[in-house]
């Protein structure tokens, strides 16, 4: 194959099978009903029509890959700074992408790749539905050039690109992770979202177990006996500790699944990172269109000298309100000098903390009222569902104050914004305490929002609205708020730089 | 290259809070008044239809729950929505627009024009009787700062949008 992108031209050949892989996947995930209801109703003497029914429909559908891989083409388009892609069989589409509007180009492999030895190329932008701006089946050779190329637009110096050696001379790695940091991310990080999704997973579990007891007509009240003799015998102590160990043991895997091998290699002026245990997953980071850049560390990082870091890129709508950390970008478990090597790259300079603002009492007022309300809607609803004896759960109510108030004290302890000439560092958060940096001129819009009972005190929230999404301050001294306002518009409305 | 680097005194920069604001339109409060006839409108026929096909409510002491809590969620969604759009209010500056509005709270947005993306001009058609426009600016900040201000005088409200879209096409 040619390494002129500026001719239309087709995937890998091979890309048929991922083209077939792909129809033939997405007719059985819509009509699974259908499918399941013939197989179940099927007769004996039908055998001979379904099955010829089936190799008909695999054969149509692999006539619908050949089409698909014959129809889609891409090339580049230079005068116009374009990358244009044609594809579909029956309604054609014309897509096409200033090349300026790129935000991220992946590379990833999914298991049919794997096994073909393609990869897929997917061009993420900022507005339009990232799905369809995905080529699926590459090799990785081309993959790699074609995603230097549509990165590189800017620059007109092409000898480099001619050949694809020197572009992997020239990068350098500066950051690798080892499994003994990873083990150490797993042990630390993320003990609440674990949690939740055992918590979840519990409760679905006892859920089908009830649905099951129910289905089979099983008595209940053997099986309540058979709880309460359970619970008798475990204690408290060993289930908490099971439990802990369970969470543990979950976010080790979970690390170790995403970001094994984690790579990260200086390409120029951009990042490449690569991770992942069963999928590779190869992605570039152009510092310019970092909005937030983050980073996170609890007591137990602290002592280990790890760090989270992470680096949110602009997102279309849709994206963000799927799920908010899409475009996020995670560094786990660095130490002190790789995050100021990375926060050199992607922010021009180590920021320093400026001004410092801290929030007002109202705070720790407001917080503390609104978890005693939770804990009061709750127990209402305890003691009018009639669970159990309501002395129970005195023991919970103590450990949850306990809880909720050393959070909403440290919280409020970490909560502050600090702010100079070049960043506006936002800390929080009483366990991961974090730090969110944002450039000012990367800010899109402020919103400054008084309550009028808190007029006379003169406090008052601002929320700094960028592209990756949105960072507040509340309960700060309304006059700095004002101040800052007009301060960070003045910055916006001067500066000359690009906010992607 | 002349280079100046002159010291910023964030006292004398343009203060937002003191920018004059221009309320909406007068007429835009008998829009609001339709929309919440509408509302109420349904919720009654609603509440009828459920009486009429239910005997159980069909007593005095149903009649006079339904009756005064309806009364009580008229009034309040009356005075909330005449507040709320009394508070309501906008401005433009050299360099940027300027929205307010909130019941309880004092909400000020503003979005400068060198980061503004689209703006979009929708005609309802209640307002339309009213020669009213609604403005829609987008940010790439997502809905979260997209602004909506209603109620402005339809050839107000194009004059706006004409003058944006100059500004947006200026900065690329």
């Amino acid at each position: 194959m040619r390494l002129d992108f500026t001719t239309p031209q087709r995937q890998s050949v091979t890309g048929i099978i991922v083209m077939f892989a792909d129809t033939f996947q997405s007719i059985v995930r819509q009509f699974w009903v259908l499918l399941l209801v013939i197989l179940f109703k099927l007769k004996e003497d039908q055998y001979l029509v379904v099955g010829l029914g089936f190799l008909g429909l695999v054969l149509l559908t692999l006539v619908i890959g050949y089409l698909k891989y014959r129809n889609f083409t891409f090339y580049l388009d230079e005068e116009k700074q374009e990358f244009v892609l044609r594809k579909g069989v029956i309604s054609k589409s014309r897509i096409s992408i200033q090349l300026s509007k790129i935000q991220q180009v992946d590379i990833n492999q999914s298991i049919i790749q794997k096994i073909i030895g393609v990869y897929s190329l997917d061009i993420d932008t900022a507005g339009t539905d990232k799905k369809e701006i995905s080529i699926r089946a590459i090799d990785q050779r081309l993959a790699l050039l074609l995603k230097e190329k549509l990165l590189d637009y800017g620059n007109k110096d092409e000898e480099a690109l001619d050949d694809n050696q020197e572009v992997i001379k020239e990068s350098k790695t500066f950051l690798k992770i080892s499994y003994n940091t990873l083990f150490k991310v797993g042990i630390t990080s993320n003990y609440g979202r674990t949690i939740a999704l055992l918590v979840t997973f519990v409760i679905t579990l006892y859920q089908s177990f009830k649905d099951a007891i129910n289905a089979f007509e099983i008595d209940e009240k053997e099986v309540d006996t058979v709880f309460e003799r359970g619970a008798g015998f475990f204690s408290a102590g060993i289930l908490i500790f099971g439990l802990l160990v369970l969470v543990l043991l979950i976010n080790i895997v979970r690390i170790f699944i995403k970001h094994f091998d984690f790579v990260m290699i200086k390409q120029k002026q951009s990042l490449v990172i690569t991770s992942g245990l069963f999928a590779k997953k190869n992605t570039l980071l152009n510092p310019d269109k970092v909005q937030i850049t983050s980073y996170s560390q609890n007591y137990f990082q602290k002592k280990f000298r790890i760090l989270d870091m992470n680096m949110k890129q602009a997102s279309s709508d849709e994206v963000k309100e799927q799920k908010k950390k899409s475009n996020a970008i995670e560094v786990p478990g660095c130490n002190t000098e790789e995050r100021d090597e990375i926060l050199r790259i992607i922010l021009g300079k180590i920021p320093q903390k400026g001004n410092q603002y801290r929030s007002n009492f109202r705070y720790l007022i407001f917080r503390t009222f609104s978890a005693v309300a939770f804990l009061t809607v709750i127990l209402t609803l305890l003691h009018y569902a009639e669970i159990g004896n309501m002395d129970l759960y005195i023991p919970l109510v103590f450990v949850y104050l306990c809880l909720i108030s050393s959070l909403i004290y440290f919280g409020y302890r970490n909560h502050a914004l600090y702010v100079n000439q070049d960043f506006i560092i936002k800390r929080h958060g009483a366990w991961d305490v974090e730090h969110e940096i944002i450039e000012p001129h990367k800010i899109q819009a402020i919103t400054a929002k008084q309550y009028f009972w808190h007029k006379s005190a003169d406090v008052g929230h601002l929320i700094l609205h960028t592209a990756a999404g949105d960072v507040d301050f509340r309960f700060g001294d309304y006059t700095h708020i004002k101040q800052l306002v007009n301060y960070w518009l003045y910055q916006v409305e001067t500066s000359e730089k690009n906010w992607m | 290259m002349e280079f100046t680097n002159e010291t910023i005194d964030i006292n004398q920069l343009p203060k937002f809070e003191e920018v004059h604001f221009s309320p909406l339109n007068k007429n835009y409060i008998k829009v609001v008044y339709i929309n919440i006839a509408i509302v109420l409108l349904i919720i009654a026929i609603g509440i009828g239809v459920l009486i009429y096909f239910n005997e159980d409510f069909q007593n005095t002491q149903t009649y006079l729950v339904f009756g005064i809590s309806y009364a009580v969620f008229a009034l309040i969604l009356y005075f909330s929505s005449v507040m709320a759009v009394k508070r309501r209010a906008f401005a433009l500056r050299d360099k940027d627009i300027l929205y307010k509005r909130g019941l309880l709270s004092t909400t000020t947005t503003i979005m400068p024009f060198n980061r503004i993306q689209h703006v979009a001009m929708h005609e309802g058609a209640f307002s339309r009787i009213y020669k009213l426009a609604q403005i829609q600016i987008f940010t790439a900040g997502g809905n979260t700062s997209d602004v909506k201000i209603s109620g402005i005088e339809k050839e107000k409200a194009e004059s706006i949008k004409e003058l944006l879209m100059q500004k947006i096409q200026n900065h690329i």
